[in-house]
């Protein structure tokens, strides 16, 4: 980190009234003296990022992510604290907010740009570029109601990122339109990370955490439960949702890889899986796993001669994740068996697993493993039969002495 | 880059929202256009409506009472044409009921777009106002023109641009005072319109002071237009500079509303955009 910090949040707290009723913000605006029924969505939230860092926020829904980020964007005015930046902020919060569906794409374009700090003259400079980006070339001159949902987001998203920030905010914005446009979302966020730009990023993905951040922020009832590095807060994070799975099921956490929010788009350009197969398998429901290795074999279809990353998760039958394994992750290639069709096979030779259900999950990703474009969870189930007295989750290598 | 993102966490007085609207004002300004084109998007007749709208109004009025009803005024009134009359004086509030009861609304509808972009909201009421101005300052004009035709040209004509800035200013106080009740408590609007539609009664605009009953006089005072109206009809009929007295119930009403407004920013504070 060098220099002056580029965002430092000071014991930045939130209270939102919970107003039953609107006589009590009226008193409030001609009597004085706050709400009393207040509800704390963040209390004494500190940090700072300096240049180039990347910030991912985690947490419960309701936890106070979005509340924080609202602040840090400057929608939302602070109960407490007091949050301080230096240069260019943008947020991506909500794509397309303030466009007008009467006017046109470019009249849109440089009015949205006014709204978020783009003089005329500057979105005259890169008015081009940015339209180019959104892919709109033909529909520019047309009223943004005749847009589909994906031109407007794209739209959207070329603008806010036309300029590039020296702090960026994002929630969780991740899948905007088709996996082509993602892609070249995550491509130019990864560029501003590349050439120093901060990022402060809420994700219920911890993939996505692990994989962009190199700071992590456990918020849990508007409370700061960790903040450092990355692989710190998250082990302190999953612990405590292990224990909350634990003591009883909990909506909304997420799993290692399942990116919460998106559906799997099958269109019939698009990436897809095409086949899994587990060998070895044999009678009953669900089979029995017949061999001593474990080995999956992974087909998928990527058009375009795009070299894809294949991901395989091995969990319990209750939830509890044993190994998730990628491509990517350890430098591999996957096999190209025809012009858009790739394969790949992972053994796990004698497997150490004890008597008990499992599942396995796949995953069809990008190259870098940033973006991913199917998942099919829980698509093979089987049983392993192992007697023995041991108990436990894994069969570890062992010897007596 | 000038980013138009609120700098301080402390913006909760009407003097700093007025200094963040003047560094803004290239923004205010792209803003008022596309209010006012938005406003006849779409139709055929385009901006023609946005004259034809408050014109058609006037001339309603003045058919009922200067033609049907063929009404006269006294002799201590500034014309005896009520139909002149009341030209004069309408104008003048259409303008301003416009001009508040848009920026009343101004901020519960810029809601959405509040809460995803970090701007100020002083700008949405300041936005209405100055759009309103867009339709009204060519009319007031007009009658500016009219007079100078049918009485010759005078100085005292020059005192029309400053009544029309000082009523722009109570238009844009009121206005963002209510809309900020209207942000706490959305029934304020509804009360706002139906106060507003008993403005026209209760201003020198269909009748004189003169003939308004002694004890219910004090009533036309509660409209903070009453002396502008009054000034408007010294400047337009009689050409004669407005009264001394009337500078100060404007100056007082602006006095007034500046400081109940710097009041309800103060008091509303961080949750403004909460209540949206």
């Amino acid at each position: 980190m060098s220099g002056s910090p580029i965002i430092r949040a000071v014991g930045l707290g939130k209270a939102y009234g919970i107003h039953g009723s609107s006589w009590r913000r009226l008193q409030s605006l001609f009597v004085g003296g706050s709400e009393r029924a207040e509800h704390w969505a963040l209390r004494d939230v500190n940090f700072e990022l300096g240049t180039g860092q990347c910030l991912g926020v985690v947490g419960h829904n309701g936890a106070g992510k979005s509340t924080l980020l609202k602040l840090i964007a400057g929608t939302r005015r602070p109960s407490t604290g007091r949050r301080a930046r230096r240069g260019r902020l943008t947020a991506i919060l909500e794509l397309g907010a303030g466009f007008h569906p009467e006017f046109t794409g470019r009249q849109n374009l440089y009015f949205g740009g006014a709204l978020i700090g783009i003089a005329e003259a500057q979105m005259h400079r890169i008015e081009e570029e940015t339209i180019a980006f959104a892919e709109l070339e033909d529909a520019i001159d047309r009223p943004v109601k005749t847009y589909s949902s994906g031109m407007t987001v794209r739209l959207a998203f070329a603008l806010v990122t036309a300029v590039e920030p020296e702090l960026l905010v994002i929630d969780e914005a991740l899948a905007v339109g088709d996996q082509h446009f993602q892609r070249k979302c995550l491509e130019r966020i990864d560029a501003f990370r590349k050439k120093g730009c901060t990022i402060l990023f809420c994700s219920h993905s911890l993939y996505h955490v692990r994989q962009l951040c190199d700071v992590a922020l456990w918020v849990d009832k508007g409370r700061m439960r960790g903040c450092g590095p990355t692989e710190n807060v998250l082990a302190a994070y999953e612990t405590h949702v292990r224990n909350l799975n634990a003591a009883d099921h909990v909506e909304g956490v997420a799993d290692p890889y399942v990116v919460s929010g998106e559906v799997p788009r099958r269109a019939a350009s698009s990436a897809r899986l095409l086949a899994v197969d587990v060998a070895g398998l044999g009678e009953g429901d669900p089979p029995v796993l017949r061999t001593e290795d474990f080995v999956v074999r992974v087909t998928a279809e990527v058009p375009g001669g795009e070299c894809p990353s294949l991901a395989v998760m091995l969990e319990r039958a209750d939830k509890v994740c044993i190994t998730a394994v990628g491509t990517h992750a350890d430098g591999v290639v996957p096999l190209r068996l025809g012009e858009d069709k790739w394969q790949a096979t992972v053994p796990f030779p004698r497997l150490p697993l004890y008597s008990g259900e499992y599942t396995v999950s796949d995953f069809l990703l990008d190259a870098s493993g940033t973006l991913v474009y199917e998942q099919w969870i829980d698509c093979q189930r089987f049983m392993i039969v192992y007697p023995t007295l041991e108990v436990g989750l894994v069969r570890l290598p062992h010897k007596w002495s | 880059m000038r980013a138009n993102c609120v700098k301080t966490d402390r913006m909760h007085s009407l003097p700093a929202q007025v200094a963040e609207i003047w560094r803004l004002r290239a923004l205010l300004l792209m803003m008022t256009s596309r209010e006012v084109l938005a406003r006849v998007k779409g139709t055929a007749l385009g901006l023609i409506w946005l004259y034809a709208q408050p014109l058609l109004m006037v001339a309603a009025y003045y058919l009922v009472f200067a033609v049907v009803f063929k009404a006269r005024l006294g002799d201590d009134a500034p014309t005896h044409s009520l139909g002149v009359y009341l030209v004069v004086g309408m104008v003048p509030w259409i303008a301003f009921s416009d001009a508040v009861s848009r920026a009343m609304a101004s901020l519960v509808e810029a809601g959405n777009l509040l809460q995803k972009n970090a701007l100020a909201p002083a700008l949405f009421p300041a936005r209405m106002v100055a759009a309103s101005a867009v339709t009204y300052l060519p009319l007031i004009a007009g009658l500016a023109l009219i007079a100078a035709a049918v009485n010759g040209f005078s100085l005292v004509l020059l005192w029309l641009p400053l009544l029309f800035a000082v009523q722009l200013l109570l238009a844009f106080l009121l206005g963002y005072a209510l809309a900020i009740l209207a942000a706490a408590m959305r029934d304020m609007l509804q009360l706002a319109v139906f106060l507003l539609s008993l403005g026209v009664f209760a201003s020198p605009i269909l009748f004189t002071v003169s003939m308004i009953p002694g004890e219910f006089r004090w009533l036309i005072w509660l409209n903070p237009m009453s002396p502008a109206i009054l000034a408007y009809q010294t400047v337009l009929l009689t050409g004669q500079m407005p009264a001394l007295e009337t500078w100060a119930a404007l100056g007082a009403w602006l006095a007034g509303l500046a400081l109940f407004l710097n009041r309800l920013i103060g008091r509303s504070g961080e949750h403004l955009v909460d209540w949206l």
